[in-house]
This record gives structure tokens, sequence and C-alpha cells, in this order.
């Protein structure tokens, strides 16, 4: 399996998708509603590069298309659902840590420029 | 607007590759369908073109996606099938490379403009003018629009002087030139000025113009390098200009570095001395001209024609009753001045051999990618039952075989710069410099490298058609078994195999009758251990000495060397014995008592001194051989000059008549025949088409005179000393010529042998070039006829094995496989002999060039047999090797198959 390392630091659409997927499985519009809603409109995966790029996810194995669907209620029975990997989880998980320490990086910069 | 988009969203939704279109098509579709008001609504008119661009955008990607695993995939096929892979590339570089070598030594040498040169097509040259005759031919304004004389290349010694010490002298060749001749190229200076009429005139100082690589190699590019002086042949002369980058005169392949005007003292160029520039006979000048408009060469070759008979008969010329064409003109600003009517002739033989060579490596690889389509039809059968599209199958098939084909391609090229980096470090007998640029034409690869893409998508397209258009049941069931469609037993594979097998015995008889034929015409025959004889060169004109001292010096060289110890014979002569001659020259033997008028156009000229064939050990047949008489005669003032003939001459100006005594004339002098000796074997030398075979050329020897010593030639005076066994010679011929000046410089000292190895290293390199080539050709065939083989047996299995359970013996099966492959071979073979040698009596009928060659060579019965049992031979070798598995076949395994 490949590790989770060489896929940092990861495009923005593959961790958006990945990010949407943490939760629980989503279909291709929900995920493009997900990221619309987290990000407040600013994000629009558009359909044919969200497919594209679910397709090379898939390829990477860092997600899957899901066997189980939602309770009957809530399940649309024309989409697909796709399921976040373990490797797809650890890719998470690498590039959220990433993104701290960046972030933990500018704080103790800015941090030092108010003491000088 | 909304359902325009959609409707535009939808057909790009279906240009998606099929794949992806299978698994993600109707989700792209619907997804957009769910989202496109909410885009509208939010974006208005610039969401929907967004959601346009995005899918416009992504379906090129998705196909550059396909065609990289495509290309994986095809890369791991290859990999697997390493054999397979390395003797397509392999096969397919070699072709390309040799033709792409070839063609562009070819094209480099014939086609290609003079560097420097402006307009070069409307430049025209004609050979062999006395300065008097230029200045009239100048005149004719109504056909050039400028005319200029020059000689070269010619030697110079020259020196740069850095304060008051001068650097030893080295001998460099340049063009001894009219002030008009960078005009009329159109050769601007780079720094300096050029030579121009108004300035350079006769007794104005000493100045040259020098050529940018005599800046660039001998004067480290220096900045004020115009202005500086140097010493040419010991006279002080002032730097004027620096040629542009590339230009080295206006017949490239015999480069000049250096460029010294006509209205230079003679002191400092030896070629002037004797008032060359007035005197009508001293035809050792070209003319070079630019055509006016509108003017064609051959129109400008008639105008000169009759200009030049009037000039002969005003001036009396000894010739002017000669017939025939008075002045030809060759094509200038070219690499090489060719006459226009040898270039197709030229072109065809270059075009023939290397088609056959591209078509063959094609052929070979289209038979393999057949053999290869066969192989795989079960793993293409399973994928198609699987669901895969044919159109996708195709696609992975073709990738395959572009891959392959580029990499051939590549490895072509890199053949090619092998190829050409060889044969640079080739120095070639001649005492001229000589600069063949044969780097590869970009153009030449380009077109190989198409060719053999062509041949690529071509020949992989056709199989993965085939392969793809089959019955699955029946294909699973029989595996590699079954037919291709439309590849029945006389297909397309056994015709490619007949093509193969007639294009390898062409391609090898024709190198054949090349190697034998230039082997043939080129022996030597001499009389004598040609290391016991050394040629010594010697020029003391460019060493300072005036032609009178110079002619003194070797009036009193002979009886100097024969003191040294072991020398037994010296002779003088222009040119190196045994040639290679230049048969260029036109003369006539007038009519007499008992013959009609005679007229031999090629016959070669040889100077040479007293003494020369005693010391060659030829044999004079009648009358006597030059003595030290002939060398005392003033040419200015006599009418006749003694001449010598060989055999083939002699015969050929008089027939059986005896040629003692008998008249000969040329253009502007008359000779007669005082001896005639025996023919002396000169390999290399140019003969006429349809001329007698061998390597006698008819020539005409004339004897060195006091003139011939005042100006000696471009590779200096030889002299020739024939040494007896076991004594240092060479030293004391060198002792003796110190002791006479020692500051006369000895050049190109070499034994005979050498001289003759130089000779014959074109020969060694044509035998090496055509042999590779026929070898190519027999490798090809042979693989080609094993991949047949070993795809019949595959596909005749189950009969084999229902034959051999039925009791057929191991031979009766060998001899039924052998017997188709057998089949083609002899149909194969029958062709190529056909068509190898109706070239070969094309060539001869047609080419002066090559007529000769394949003449002699295309009569040779080791060949004519030789070839087709060798080829055939070997063919059944590579039918007989996978032929053999087929009595391996386990009846019980091949019936079980079923």
């Amino acid at each position: 399996m490949a590790k989770p390392e060489s896929f940092l630091p990861l495009k923005t659409n593959w961790f958006h998708i990945l990010l949407s997927l943490a939760g629980e499985d989503q279909h291709g519009y929900g995920i493009m509603q997900e990221v619309l809603d987290r990000t407040g409109g600013k994000v629009r995966l558009w359909p044919a590069t969200l497919y594209g790029t679910l397709k090379r996810l898939i390829e990477a194995e860092l997600i899957v298309e899901s066997g189980e669907r939602p309770p009957q209620e809530a399940d649309d029975s024309r989409r697909r659902y796709y399921h976040l990997t373990r490797l797809g989880r650890r890719v998470l998980d690498a590039e959220s840590e990433r993104l701290q320490d960046l972030v933990r990086i500018l704080h103790a910069k800015r941090g030092l420029e108010v003491i000088q | 607007m909304r359902s325009l988009t959609l409707r535009i969203y939808r057909r790009l939704a279906f240009a998606f590759p099929q794949e992806f279109q299978m698994v993600y098509g109707a989700d792209v579709i619907e997804l957009g369908e769910d989202a496109i008001d909410d885009i509208q609504a939010q974006y208005g008119v610039w969401g929907l073109a967004r959601l346009l661009a995005d899918i416009a955008v992504r379906v090129p990607i998705e196909y550059l996606s396909e065609m990289r695993r495509d290309l994986a995939y095809a890369l791991r096929t290859l990999s697997k099938s390493r054999g397979f892979a390395a003797v397509g590339i392999l096969s397919l570089g070699l072709g390309i490379g040799i033709a792409s070598f070839s063609a562009s030594e070819f094209l480099n040498l014939i086609l290609r403009d003079a560097p420097g040169a402006v307009d070069p097509s409307r430049l025209v040259i004609a050979m062999g003018t006395s300065y008097p005759y230029f200045e009239h031919y100048r005149d004719q304004h109504d056909l050039f629009s400028g005319a200029a004389a020059y000689q070269g290349p010619i030697p110079f010694n020259v020196s740069l002087s850095s304060g008051n010490a001068s650097t030893k002298a080295e001998r460099v060749f340049g063009h001894l030139v009219s002030p008009q001749y960078f005009s009329v190229i159109g050769v601007r200076a780079s720094r300096g000025r050029a030579f121009d009429p108004q300035i350079d005139r006769t007794g104005s100082a000493p100045v040259v113009f020098i050529s940018d690589q005599f800046w660039r190699d001998r004067m480290d590019a220096d900045p004020d390098a115009v202005g500086r002086t140097i010493h040419v042949n010991g006279q002080l002369a002032t730097i004027v200009g620096i040629g542009p980058k590339g230009f080295r005169g206006v017949v490239p392949v015999f480069p000049a570095e250096i460029f010294v005007p006509t209205t230079s003292p003679a002191a400092m160029v030896p070629e002037l001395a004797g008032d060359t520039l007035h005197k009508r006979d001293a035809k050792v000048f070209q003319a070079l001209f630019r055509m006016a408009p509108g003017v064609t060469l051959t129109s400008a070759e008639a105008g000169l024609d009759t200009l030049t008979r009037r000039l002969d008969e005003e001036w009396l010329d000894p010739a002017r009753d000669v017939k025939g064409r008075r002045v030809a003109l060759v094509p200038g600003g070219e690499m090489v001045p060719i006459p226009r009517e040898m270039v197709p002739v030229e072109l065809a033989m270059a075009l023939l051999l290397n088609s056959l060579i591209l078509s063959l490596a094609c052929m070979n690889l289209a038979n393999m990618q057949l053999a290869r389509a066969s192989a795989r039809r079960r793993e293409v059968a399973i994928r198609l039952s699987v669901g895969a599209s044919r159109f996708r199958l195709v696609r992975q098939l073709l990738t395959e075989s572009v891959l392959l084909a580029c990499a051939g391609g590549a490895a072509g090229v890199l053949f090619a710069y092998a190829g050409a980096a060889g044969f640079r470090t080739i120095s070639l007998p001649s005492a001229l410099p000589i600069n063949l640029d044969i780097s590869p034409d970009w153009r030449v690869l380009l077109f190989a490298f198409a060719v053999s893409l062509a041949s690529g998508i071509g020949f992989g397209l056709v199989p993965a058609l085939a392969s793809t258009r089959t019955d699955l049941t029946s294909t699973l069931k029989e595996g590699a078994l079954a037919q291709l469609r439309g590849y029945r037993r006389v297909g397309i594979r056994n015709l490619l195999m007949v093509a193969q097998v007639a294009g390898s015995l062409m391609l090898l008889l024709i190198a054949g009758f090349m190697i034998i034929g230039f082997q043939k015409s080129n022996e030597f025959r001499i009389g004598f251990d040609p290391l016991r004889m050394y040629l010594i060169s010697l020029d003391p004109v460019r060493d300072g000495y005036s032609g009178e001292k110079a002619a003194d010096l070797f009036a009193a060289l002979p009886a100097r060397l024969k003191r040294a110890p072991g020398a037994e014979e010296i002779a003088l002569t222009e040119a190196p014995p045994f040639g290679p001659l230049i048969t260029n020259s036109m003369v006539t033997a007038p009519s007499d008592s008992g013959t009609r008028e005679q007229v031999a156009q090629k016959i070669a000229k040889e100077t040479v001194g007293a003494n020369y064939f005693a010391a060659l050990s030829v044999k004079v047949i009648e009358g006597r051989e030059f003595d030290v008489r002939d060398q005392d005669i003033d040419t200015s003032k006599t009418e006749s000059l003694p001449v010598v003939l060989n055999e083939v001459a002699g015969r050929a100006f008089f027939g059986n008549h005896d040629p003692l005594g008998r008249r000969l004339l040329e253009t502007s002098r008359a000779y007669h025949v005082v001896g005639v000796v025996k023919d002396l074997s000169a390999p290399m030398s140019e003969t006429e088409a349809g001329s007698e075979i061998g390597p006698e050329v008819p020539t005409v020897y004339l004897p060195l005179t006091q003139n011939d010593f005042a100006h000696s030639p471009a590779g200096g005076m030889i002299v020739m000393v024939r040494a007896g066994r076991g004594r240092d010679t060479l030293e004391g011929v060198r002792k003796e010529i110190a002791m006479l000046d020692p500051n006369l410089v000895t050049f190109n000292v070499r034994t005979l042998s050498e001289q003759m190895d130089r000779t014959t290293f074109v020969i060694h390199l044509v035998t090496f070039f055509y042999g590779g080539v026929g070898g190519f050709g027999l490798i090809l065939a042979a693989i080609g006829l094993a991949g047949v083989t070993a795809y019949s047996v595959a596909r005749r299995r189950k009969e084999i094995g229902i034959r051999v359970a039925l009791g057929a013996r191991q031979a009766q099966v060998l001899r039924l496989v052998l017997r188709e492959g057998g089949t083609l071979v002899i149909a194969g073979s029958v062709l190529g002999f056909l068509g190898a040698v109706g070239v070969s009596r094309g060539m001869e009928a047609v080419s002066s060039t090559f007529g000769p060659t394949f003449a002699a060579g295309s009569h040779d019965l080791r060949l004519i047999f030789g070839a087709p049992l060798l080829l055939a031979g070997l063919a059944m070798l590579a039918c007989y090797l996978p032929a053999r598995r087929s009595t391996k076949i386990d009846p019980l395994n091949a019936l079980r198959e079923e």
C-alpha cells in the first residue's frame, strides 16, 4: 500500500472530497453540496471535475464505491455512494497535520513579531 | 439558455472515453441536470458558461489519462516479450539509421547550397578557362549580371607574425580570386571589407581575405585581426576582411580558408608567375558567373560556346577545329559542382537503395505485428468477452505498435548520428582537404521517422482490427489456432514474406554487385614491392624559390638523391602513381593517312618526369619514355609537346595503327607521340559508361617541364624514390635534401604502400557499407521467415497432432511444415533475382557513375549463384528451427485442447 505521505501536499479538490467523506458516505451531489455549504459557497466542485477526481481517488485507493446504502427513507436509489478507505483516512489525517503545522509555524512567527 | 446549455452539456458528456462514460457518464449528466438551476441562480450566464467549460476541458484530460494507461500497459507487455521488442526496435532502427545516413550524405553533397551564397541557383561555373577568355566572358551583360575568375584550392604557406617573430609556416588551402569574386557570390565581410575592383588594383599593397574558420582556429578570433599583417608564401600581406560564418568558398567541399586577389604580386602567388593573367592558353582559372534574370544554364552555355569559337578563330587556337562543345557550365553555389544531368541517376540509385532498406525494415515490423496479433487473439477475445470495447482494444494494440515504431525511430536517429560521427574520423585519400559535412539531415531524419511511425500505425492497425473482429466462441475454444479473418493461406502475411525475401535478395545482390564491381575495377597491378618506394613532396616555390631556381633544384635533385644509400630509381611526378585519375580531358587525334579523326572525351592526363616508367617497372612497348631533355622544354616556345600514351589510349586514338610520331590536339596544345607504355592500373578513377571493364584508364602522359617546376601543383612536386632491401634509404634521402637546402620543407612523406592504402580506403569503406546493407537484408529476411514458420506451426498444431496420432513420422511432419516456407523462399528468390538483374542492367545503361561498377560486378558467378543460395540456406534454417518444434508436438495435448 502506498504511504500517506506520498500524496502530500494534497490537491485542493482531493482534500475537499476526502473531507466531506470523513463523516459519512456521500454521493456526488451530496459531496458537491457539502463542500458548497462548508465553504460558504466559495468552493464549487463542478460536475465533470468532481467525477474525474472521484475516478482518480478510486484509482489511488483513497475511496471506494460504498456497498452499504443509507436507510431507505434517505436513500436516493439513482445515486452511487462513496466511502473513505483506511488509506484515505490516513492521507486526510496526514494532510490535516501538515496544515496544522503550517498554521503553528505561522502563529509562532506572529508571536515573535509581537515580542519584537 | 438553460435548455441549450443542457443540450450541449449532454453532447459533451457523450464525448468522454468509453471507459469513463460506462462508469460515470450517467452520473455526470445527472449531476449537471440537478445543479444547473442552482448554478444559474448563483452565477447567471457566466455560471452556465463555466459549467460547459468544465466539461469541455475534462474530456481531453480523460483521453490523455487513458493514453497514459495504454502506454504503461504497452510498456509492460513489450517488456514481457523483450526478444520481440528488441528485434523490432533494432531492425527498424538499423533500417532508419542506414537509410537516413546515406540519404543525408547524398543530400548534403548533391543538393545542398554553399553556405553564404545569395540565390545560389543563379551561379554557374565554367571549368578550365584562361584569364583573357574570362575577360571577354565578363562583358556578356545580356547573359550574366556578374562574373569572377578564381583558381583553387591552391596551397599557401601562411605564418602569423607577432612583433618581429613569426610562427612556423603552415600549409593552408585557399582561392586565388579576381576582385569581383565576393560580390558575384553575394558574400559580405563579417568584419572589414571584401575585395573590390575599385580598390584592389594591380600594384597596390598585398592583401588577403580570411575565412571565419581561419580567424577562429588560427587567430583565436582576434578582434583586431583586420589590419594585421601575415606572411603568405614568405611575403607580407594585410588582412582586409573576414568572411561570414560557414563561408568556405564557392565549392565548399574543397574548403578555402584564405582568399588572395589576382592583383597580388607573383612573388606572393606563384600561380601568377609567367604572366598567367595574359596567357590565352593558361586555362587554369574557373569562371564563376551569376546568370542574368531569365537566362538558363543551357542558354548561357550556348552563348559562351559561340563566343569561345569566335575567340578561338581570332586567336588561332590549335584546337579550333575540334568538334563538340567548347564550354561546359556546371551549377555553382552547391557543395559539389555536379552536372545537372547526373543528378537524377544519382538520386534514383540513392532512392532505390534507401527505400529498399526502409521498406524491408517496415515489412519486417508488419510481419512481426501480424504474427503477434494472431498469437494474442485469445487475450483479445477474453477482454472483448468481459466487456472491453473494440475501439479500446484497437487503441491499446495500436499504442503498442506506435511505441515500438517510435523506439525504432529513436534508435534509427542514434544509429545515423553514430554513423556520421564514425565517418567524420576518416581521412580521405586526397592531397587537398575535403569537407564532407555529413551530419544527418534533419529533413531526412524527420521523413524516416514519419515513415516508421506510419508503418507502426498502419501495420499495427490492420492486425488490431482483424484480431478484434473475431468470432468469440470459436476463438476462446481454439485459442491461438483460429484463423484471422481475411488471412487465408495465400494471405497478406505470405505476400509480405515473398516481398521480404525478394527485397532482401535484391539488396544482397545489388550490394554484392557493387562490392565485387568496385574491387574488380579497382585492382592494383604492380611489379615491385610498394613498401620499397617512398613518395616525398616538395614545394620550393612556396618556400620562396623563384621559378628558375626551382627548376634548377629539380634538375639537380635526381642525381643528388641517387647518392643516398640503397636508392635505386628516382623520378618526379605531379600526382602519385596509380591514380586515382581524373578523366576530364578531351583530346583529338586529327585525321591522317588511313585514319579518321578520333575525339576522345574522357582522357586522363598525367604530368611525369624523366625515368618515371622505369622507376615503376612499367614496360615501354614502343618508342621511348621521357628523359632529361624533355624537362628542358620551354612550353611557350614549343609548338608541339612530346607525349607518351598507355595502351588503351593508343588503341582509343589510333586503333591498330602505330601511334608513334602521330599528332594529338587539345584545346590549346598540340602533341606528338614519342612512346607507348603498358597500362598502369588506376583504381578509383572515373570511367566512361559502357567503357572497357577494368582498372585501365586511357591516359596521355605529358613531360614535366620548366613551367611545371615553377608552378608546382596543389599537392607539391612528388619525388619517387625506389630503394633496395634492408637499407634506411629514407633517412639518406632526407639528408641529401637538407644538404641541398636546409630550409626546403619536405611534407607528406609516405611509402607507395601507404599511398595505395589511402586510395583503397574508400573501397574498403564502400565494401563495408554495402556489405552491411546486404547483411542487414539477410538478417531481416531470416527474422521474418522464422516468424512466419513459427506462426504456421502454431496455427497447425492440432492438424499436426492428428497426423502424429495417425502415425506420421517426424520427417514427414517436418517436410510438411518446411514446404510452406520453401515455396515462399523460392518465389521470393526468383523475384528478387530478376529485380536485382533489372536494376543492374538499368544502371549499366544509364549511369556513368555506377554503370562500370555494375558491369564489372554483375557477371560474377560466385555472386549470381552464391547470394540466392546463401539467402535460401539461411531462410531454410530460419524455417527449420521453429519447424522442429512441430515434431515435438504431443498428439494427446494437441487434441485435448479442442
